[in-house]
């Protein structure tokens, strides 16, 4: 029998009883396939891989990262909390020690979602992988985590929801923001003024492929990790940039998937987009699964394997070498923010999203404290085409008692104008999460 | 008359019953290993004594053969050809010296995407002849959705071989491992088991015994005699089975349930929900060996009445050894059953040996002999219970794969325990769970009734892609043509009536209504935007259960 040299655990929930709409990509049988898959090659007989029921996540879960408006139960539904929830589950079995690794295969996804939550975007409504980090810092000691988000699309979401925190190091690898949704991505897009560099895109050209993909895992992204020593990996495990997806450009494997999460050695992966349902979404979560378990994944290999794939052109591979540069430099010499607000002031972004699954338009204007004593107190003023203006204040986890003090000055002031619809407060210091609507 | 035998690992019993008395004689008598036909023989002569076999209607036999032939590896030499295509490396589903991988592949979808290298083939089949191989197993990857490599093998083979198993006839089930394995040992038992049966008949002819003949599986059903020569190993592990379907016929369950046999050596325990047995989905493992054998949920810990008491850092421990009997019975070690002595709560063979082994334990720690039982039958109470802890915690935590399910899904919270097997009395009186406990009558054989009273059970699957306009149901060989319009309603009727026909052909006896669905669905699949037809799946089966019950 075989035996897993990596004991892991599979947080498996397909969601058959669920889809944004019948003929959209994000659909019930996303996971059909890869269960048949799953099952036919034995892999929960395989002794140290275990199969775990996801947890359900809670309001609390969700407002600790997010700030919903007009509330939770407005922009979730079962599905959201069960997959975010899976993600839950399998960081409590890392975190806890029952297994070495986890891979949360679960739908819907949810790396395009942001700290401010109006609606779908992007197939997401809440973002699994920063309820599950937030999660781990309430209830472990860890604090330094890195993300290597390796879905096709940019992580968007990932990146507003830690951009301002220097202890979360986010890298996204994708295929460029100028060729595809969500636009975004770029490598000057680097991390907030209180945490450049932690924030890391490498946008890859279309058609990257096997050789690409390795180049940029061996070159920018492991050096990198190196330097920053995260206590945790975790892995937004997209497999969108497989050559037979049908609404990306890219020209990975199953394979090429399996040998980057080798290198990786991700303690936590969480399925992302990918809907090449019958043709990679098998092949590519298995041979992550035997990676992940330690197994050998050789005889992994698309039944088009011969036929439909090809190596990438030089023009690409010199295109890749390239951008090690500038990634590099990104992480490891941040320019400094020059619009950066001094100590004890704000530093205001005005944003404009678009949240195209629902078609809603959301207006923002965010402000972070520059503070030398910890990662600085965030408040976010927002309205969109569906709610009129709300309020979101984050006291940061290990936040100083300034920003602590100020952050419920905010709140009581923004309760009191009484002009908002929501507002939500986030102690992470005290652990108390409300939310006063009106 | 109905009659029941199960022959087990240590005993054999044989129990007679009459439709309207009741159970009307019992026999039980120790089982010879090294001859299992004499112990079959002796335990029917026996139980159906001063009775007219003629009014015998029917005969169901529990037998242990094929799990010793399994675990003992007394197997015909048998060659493995398996085609696995992309996955998990396929040197690893080798079993024996005689397993050939051949190049060759089915998808998920059941599409050929590599042909069988015939030619592989050839040449495995002539080292076969040399080495004088006459039993054969052919197991692919994906055959329950397309079985032409199975049957492309078995071609090949042709009438060189005595046997082959197809992997896809033994089950629709998901997974090459447990198929590959399962095909195995079916064909390796296959000759060992067909003689004992041929012995058998005959057996049951000297008496006069004409009554059908049926063989108990592991789910707790019953398969007529001549099915179960092609598919032998369905016949393993139907012990602690015989024994559930037992207490299901003496007792009326219905509600959650723990059913704890209490042997010499182990105690099995079973879970029910809503007064069913639960069925291992994915099959049982015999010897840590996966396989596709149907069972119902049952687990073993190694406390029994012979379980020995020992002293371990100063703790009083039970079990999991068994040093021979219990010192009442005439062995040399104390026992549990010997603390039970002691404390006065059963009265079982010599006592005064019970007490002079629990107090010369006693004297090597420092506890006095009534603390030391104490300890030891607490000690053996706590192990039960915290194994059924695990089992219920696993079971509710078993995961689901729609949101309906997470949401609504049923937790099983058992509101009664049944106790059977040889101390089941004596630790009925000192189970306080807050747990009403059971101890049915004539539970002493509740694995013959068991065995006397199962009905039939059976499985299958039907896969429809009406994109390709196929249909299958793999494990009764049924493939059609089917429209792209056919739809759910219709796969249902159809797995039905195709199930129901089989059953009746191959002769098993059983009414249209047993037949239930217990999985349907179906997917919309969509290529580029586009439906491009449905992915339909129905599980159905006849379920476990009795002919009739036995209590008031």
């Amino acid at each position: 029998m075989i035996k897993a040299a990596n004991r892991l655990g599979l947080v498996f929930f397909p969601a058959y009883d669920w889809a944004i709409s019948p003929t959209h990509p994000e659909r019930e049988e996303r996971l059909l396939y890869t269960q048949d898959q799953l099952r036919e090659e034995g892999i929960f007989d395989i002794k140290g891989i275990t199969e775990l029921k996801p947890d359900i996540a809670t309001e609390t879960d969700i407002m600790r990262s997010h700030f919903c408006f007009p509330d939770v139960s407005s922009v979730t539904t079962e599905s959201h909390l069960i997959s975010a929830g899976g993600a839950l589950r399998a960081a409590r079995a890392v975190m806890d020690g029952e297994v070495d690794r986890a891979f949360a295969l679960v739908r819907p996804p949810g790396h395009h979602s942001m700290k401010c939550v109006h609606g779908n975007r992007g197939f997401c409504n809440i973002n699994n992988e920063a309820i599950m980090i937030e999660y781990i810092r309430e209830h472990y000691k860890t604090r330094r985590i890195a993300i290597v988000d390796t879905d096709c699309h940019h992580g968007d979401g990932t990146q507003d929801i830690f951009w301002h925190d220097p202890d979360v190091l986010f890298i996204s690898l994708h295929q460029d923001g100028r060729t595809l949704y969500p636009g975004s991505g770029h490598l000057r897009e680097m991390g907030g003024p209180n945490a450049r560099g932690r924030t890391i895109n490498i946008p890859l050209p279309p058609y990257t492929s096997e050789d690409g993909f390795i180049y940029t895992i061996d070159e920018m992204v492991l050096p990198i990790l190196e330097d920053f020593k995260p206590e945790i990996i975790i892995n937004s495990a997209g497999q969108d940039n497989h050559y037979t997806d049908p609404i990306t450009n890219m020209n990975f494997t199953a394979h090429g998937y399996a040998l980057l999460n080798e290198k990786l050695k991700p303690h936590i992966a969480v399925l992302e987009g990918g809907y090449s349902i019958q043709g990679a979404l098998p092949y590519v979560n298995l041979g992550i699964v035997l990676a992940m378990a330690g197994l050998d994944y050789s005889h992994i290999k698309e039944p088009d394997y011969d036929t439909n794939y090809s190596p990438q052109d030089e023009e690409i591979t010199d295109y890749i070498k390239q951008l090690k540069k500038p990634v590099l430099d990104n992480y490891f010499n941040p320019r400094p923010d020059m619009e950066r607000a001094p100590e004890g002031e704000f530093t205001l972004r005005h944003k404009n999203i678009y949240y195209d699954t629902d078609g809603i338009q959301e207006d923002q204007r965010e402000y972070i404290m520059t503070c030398k004593n910890c990662r600085g107190l965030l408040y976010i003023e927002s309205s969109s085409s569906v709610n009129p203006p709300c309020v979101g204040i984050d006291i940061p986890v290990n936040g100083c008692a300034r920003c602590t003090k100020e952050g419920y000055k905010l709140f009581d002031k923004a309760v009191k104008q009484g002009n908002f619809r929501t507002v939500q407060m986030t102690d992470r210091v005290n652990k108390k999460y409300e939310r006063h609507s009106r | 008359m109905l009659l029941g035998i199960d022959v087990g690992g240590t005993h054999t019993d044989a129990v007679l019953i009459d439709e309207q008395k009741g159970i009307i004689s019992k026999f039980k008598v120790k089982t010879y290993k090294n001859n299992l036909l004499d112990t079959v023989i002796t335990a029917l002569k026996e139980v159906t004594s001063g009775f007219d076999v003629k009014q015998i209607t029917n005969v169901n036999l529990s037998t242990t053969l094929s799990t010793n032939a399994i675990v003992e590896n007394r197997l015909e030499k048998t060659a493995l050809f398996i085609s696995s295509g992309p996955g998990i490396n396929p040197s690893n589903f080798c079993i024996g010296k005689n397993t050939y991988i051949i190049n060759g592949s089915i998808d998920h979808r059941g599409n050929e995407v590599a042909a069988l290298d015939t030619d592989y083939i050839s040449k495995a089949l002539s080292e076969c002849k040399n080495e004088g191989i006459k039993v054969f197993a052919a197991a692919t990857k994906f055959s329950t959705r397309n079985n032409t490599h199975e049957n492309e093998i078995a071609e090949a083979i042709g009438d060189r071989a005595d046997y082959v198993t197809m992997g896809h006839e033994l089950s629709s089930q998901l997974s090459f491992p447990r198929r590959a394995a399962t095909a195995y040992y079916n064909s390796a038992v296959w000759r060992i088991y067909n003689s004992f049966i041929d012995a058998i008949i005959g057996g049951l002819k000297n008496i006069g015994i004409t009554a059908p003949v049926n063989i108990l599986k592991a789910d707790g059903g019953t398969m007529p005699l001549a099915v179960s020569r092609k598919i032998p190993v369905e016949s393993i592990l139907s012990g602690p089975a015989a024994s559930i379907m037992g207490i299901i016929a003496l007792s009326s369950i219905k509600d959650d349930s723990v059913i704890l046999d209490i042997g010499g050596t182990t105690t099995d325990i079973a879970i029910f929900a809503a007064g069913s047995p639960l069925i291992d989905k994915e099959g049982t493992s015999l010897d840590g060996i996966p396989t596709l054998v149907r069972s119902l949920q049952n687990r073993s810990i190694g406390i029994g009445g012979d379980s020995v008491i020992k002293i371990i850092d100063g703790e009083i421990t039970v079990g999991p050894e068994r040093e021979g009997p219990c010192m009442a019975d005439g062995g040399n070690e104390p026992a549990l059953v010997d603390a039970l002595n002691y404390r006065g709560i059963i009265k079982y063979m010599d006592t005064a040996r019970s007490s002079e082994g629990i107090s010369a334990l006693a004297k090597k720690s420092k506890l006095s002999p009534d603390d030391l039982a104490e300890k030891a039958v607490n000690f053996s109470i706590r192990k039960i219970r915290d194994e059924i802890n695990r089992i219920l915690d696993e079971i509710n935590r078993k995961p689901v794969y729609t949101i309906h399910e997470m949401v609504h899904g049923h937790k099983i919270i058992p509101k009664k325990m049944y106790l059977i097997g040889g101390p089941a009395r004596a630790l009925s009186m000192v189970m306080s769970d807050g747990i009403e406990i059971l101890v049915p009558e004539n539970y002493d054989v509740a694995n013959a009734i068991g065995a006397a009273l199962a009905r039939t059970t059976f499985e299958t699957e039907l896969f429809s892609d009406t994109g390709k306009g196929k249909m299958i149901i793999p494990n009764i060989g049924i493939e059609e043509q089917v429209s792209r319009k056919y739809s759910l309603e219709e796969a249902e009727a159809d797995a039905r009536r195709y199930t129901r026909e089989f059953l009746e052909k191959s002769g098993y006896r059983i009414k249209d209504t047993d037949i239930t669905i217990i999985e349907s669905s179906s997917f919309r699949m969509i290529n580029d935007y586009h439906a491009s037809g449905n992915d339909l799946r129905v599980k159905c089966q006849v379920k476990p259960g009795v002919v009739m019950h036995l209590h008031k």
